[in-house]
């Protein structure tokens, strides 16, 4: 789990572009919007391509993302649940 | 306030017909064109649209135009618009020589590079499709358009997503005030791209079914082709060509919503200003206003906040309002100009048109008009169109008087 | 037409009214110049070229200010080299076309993006032109300070083909 916590943390680093940020840097409990790291919408979306693209695992409701994404640790709960690659 | 500005001529095509009166004829009749996508090829059928029902070599033999306008979308539905328009004005070539030309598009050519895209950059080879695709971005699709109608003073692209028709007619009226310009074409011209179809799809604001805009249940957007323009027109010019005038163009806005790159804020703070200084220049009040056509997407976000923006203005009770996006798609930059003239068509025949497909109300008297209205009384249309950068336009078209 | 602020952006040389005050890269004039506000790395480079020649140029007007001026932009090219790194993730063989890429498809939303930077509410446009026609532009900016009610505008070129070759050329001007 905790390298899955890693590695998620280094994915979503990289693909919305937080310069500056480590993983060191994203508290795996913190929520990841609003608040915390300040992401929107966009950013949501580009979690669900990530998702995809890197665990197989397709969202196609927006809205199923908001209890998903609410902070690192349950993105990696729900990735261990569901990953298909 | 100014200069008053005159719409004397429209042209118009989209998914409810070529022309002002086959799109009048679809609207009385509340007929939606939204159906099956069959004009570009893509895995995604599964998404509704509103095309126009015509193959680009259909066009191009109807409109007898060749190379290189005969490859380009949206230019050859450009073309069919704006020749309308400048016929329906009487107007000649010599005139155009001193008028402008402005289109609105954010597609241009792309259906065209897209086709060619993944062969030129693979190959990286130079070839007749790779030297025309330098050329192919949508200020050049513009040019096309004009040159095919004749010799400009001006010709310019605007270039603001989904509201860059509605900017084109916004800056043609602001040099006709300017005393730049007596005659301004306007208006926007977009075709259906896989490019923007698979973009809105990752934005996942596409409606699998026929869109529902200002429904409780509605989940996003069909996307719709076409274009239209409308030539404007001052006091001046159109007294002296003794020209039927068909409205008046008696304010318009464009504001920033400021608030996200795609998302609307809460109190539609943007659109709100967009509605309110469009009224301020036509010296209208809330009560004048008899009808809005709506930006109304149909996505969750768009309708929401474009509601609440309504009736932060009218705080008692809303004017009649539908979104006809659920009978022509969302034709995108094309958009406010392809509604400018159904509103054209409305304040002159006198009914509303309805906002097909609706059924479910999202609160208490927030109900568009779902069904074609008469409404002979008509005198004064807000048209919204909002795009993505927060970049907000409401235009009023009133009935002409003297 | 009074000009208030020029600045100008290349590759090699940044300058404010003709003088030369940097000669880094767009994230290194973020840093030198700006530095708060991380949403920048998000931006493709035109909105970033965009945002930096805004950042300078505004420097001096008050909220007020900013919320009684009008942004308008001009290129040659759009959003040319977006909509190619875009077009890329549809090609279908690695389909993963992403969201944020294709927001920036729209050249306009570099308007958007300094609206949303500055609080800027009024009119907010930008023009695609077959060649940098300064008749032109001058035209459509001094007709919208004519006939709409801004006091300031934020106007000029702003285009992006890559590391080597950009400009911003962009005024703030008044009545």
């Amino acid at each position: 789990m905790d390298n899955l916590i890693l590695q998620l943390k280094n994915q979503i680093i990289e693909v919305l572009n937080l310069e500056d940020m480590t993983a060191d840097d994203i508290a795996t409990d913190a929520p990841l919007f609003g608040e915390g790291l300040g992401l929107d919408s966009i950013d949501a979306l580009e979690l669900i391509v990530l998702l995809e693209r890197e665990y197989g695992i397709k969202l196609s409701n927006p809205a199923e993302g908001k209890q998903i994404f609410s902070s690192v640790a349950s993105i990696a709960d729900f990735v261990s649940k569901n990953r298909k690659k | 306030m100014g200069k008053r500005v005159f719409v004397t001529g429209a042209g118009i095509i989209s998914a409810l017909g070529t022309g002002n009166d086959a799109t009048l004829k679809a609207l009385l009749e509340g007929k939606s064109g939204i159906g099956k996508i069959t004009c570009i090829d893509t895995e995604h059928t599964e998404f509704p649209v509103g095309e126009v029902a015509m193959s680009n070599s259909e066009m191009s033999r109807i409109l007898n135009v060749n190379y290189p306008v005969n490859g380009l979308r949206t230019v050859l539905l450009g073309i069919f618009a704006a020749r309308e328009a400048l016929v329906s004005a009487s107007l000649s070539p010599e005139l155009l020589r001193s008028a402008a030309f402005i289109s609105g598009t954010t597609v241009g050519g792309m259906d065209k590079t897209e086709r060619h895209f993944k062969t030129v950059f693979d190959t990286n080879v130079e070839t007749e499709d790779s030297l025309e695709m330098k050329f192919n971005d949508c200020g050049y699709s513009t040019e096309l358009i004009a040159d095919s109608l004749g010799k400009f003073r001006m010709v310019t692209t605007s270039s603001t997503a989904c509201s860059s028709a509605a900017n084109a007619i916004i800056l043609g009226a602001n040099l006709i005030k300017a005393g730049i310009v007596d005659i301004a074409v306007v208006g926007g011209a977009e075709a259906l791209t896989k490019f923007h179809l698979n973009g809105f799809n990752t934005l996942m604001i596409l409606d699998k079914e026929q869109c529902r805009p200002f429904d409780k249940n509605r989940s996003g957007i069909n996307l719709g082709e076409g274009a239209a323009y409308l030539v404007l027109e001052s006091e001046k010019s159109a007294k002296s060509r003794e020209v039927g005038i068909m409205a008046e163009l008696s304010g318009y806005a464009n504001t920033c919503d400021a608030f996200h790159q795609t998302a609307t804020s809460e109190n539609g703070e943007g659109a709100y200003k967009a509605m309110l200084k469009a009224m301020e220049m036509a010296r209208l009040t809330p009560a004048d206003i008899d009808y809005i056509n709506a930006h109304g997407t149909g996505t969750p976000n768009n309708d929401e906040t474009e509601l609440a923006a309504m009736e932060r203005i009218w705080t008692d009770k809303l004017p009649l309002f539908s979104s006809t996006k659920s009978l022509t798609g969302h034709t995108t930059s094309a958009s406010g100009s392809i509604e400018s003239v159904i509103c054209l068509l409305a304040l002159q025949n006198g009914f509303v048109p309805g906002n097909s497909g609706w059924r479910t109300p999202i609160k208490e008297n927030a109900n568009p008009v779902v069904e074609n209205t008469p409404l002979p009384e008509i005198r004064n249309i807000i048209n919204n169109s909002f795009g993505f950068g927060g970049n907000d336009s409401s235009i009023i078209f009133s009935k002409y008087i003297p | 037409m009074k000009t208030l602020a020029h600045v100008r952006i290349t590759p090699t040389d940044t300058s404010v009214n003709g003088a030369t005050v940097s000669s880094a890269s767009l994230a290194g004039l973020y840093r030198e110049f700006a530095g708060d506000y991380p949403k920048f790395f998000k931006m493709d480079s035109l909105c970033k070229l965009g945002f930096m020649a805004a950042e300078l140029c505004l420097k001096n007007l008050s909220a007020d200010e900013k919320e009684n001026t009008a942004v308008i932009l001009f290129n040659r090219n759009g959003s040319l080299v977006t909509d190619r790194n875009y077009q890329k993730t549809i090609e279908s063989d690695n389909y993963f076309p992403s969201p944020a890429l294709f927001v920036y498809t729209l050249a306009n939303i570099v308007t958007g993006e300094i609206a949303i930077r500055h609080k800027i509410y009024g009119e907010t446009s930008f023009y695609v032109l077959d060649s940098r026609d300064e008749t032109l532009m001058d035209e459509i900016v001094s007709d919208t300070l004519l006939t709409s009610s801004p006091r300031y505008i934020l106007t000029g070129f702003v285009e992006y083909e890559n590391e080597q070759n950009y400009i911003a050329d962009i005024k703030l001007v008044t009545k």
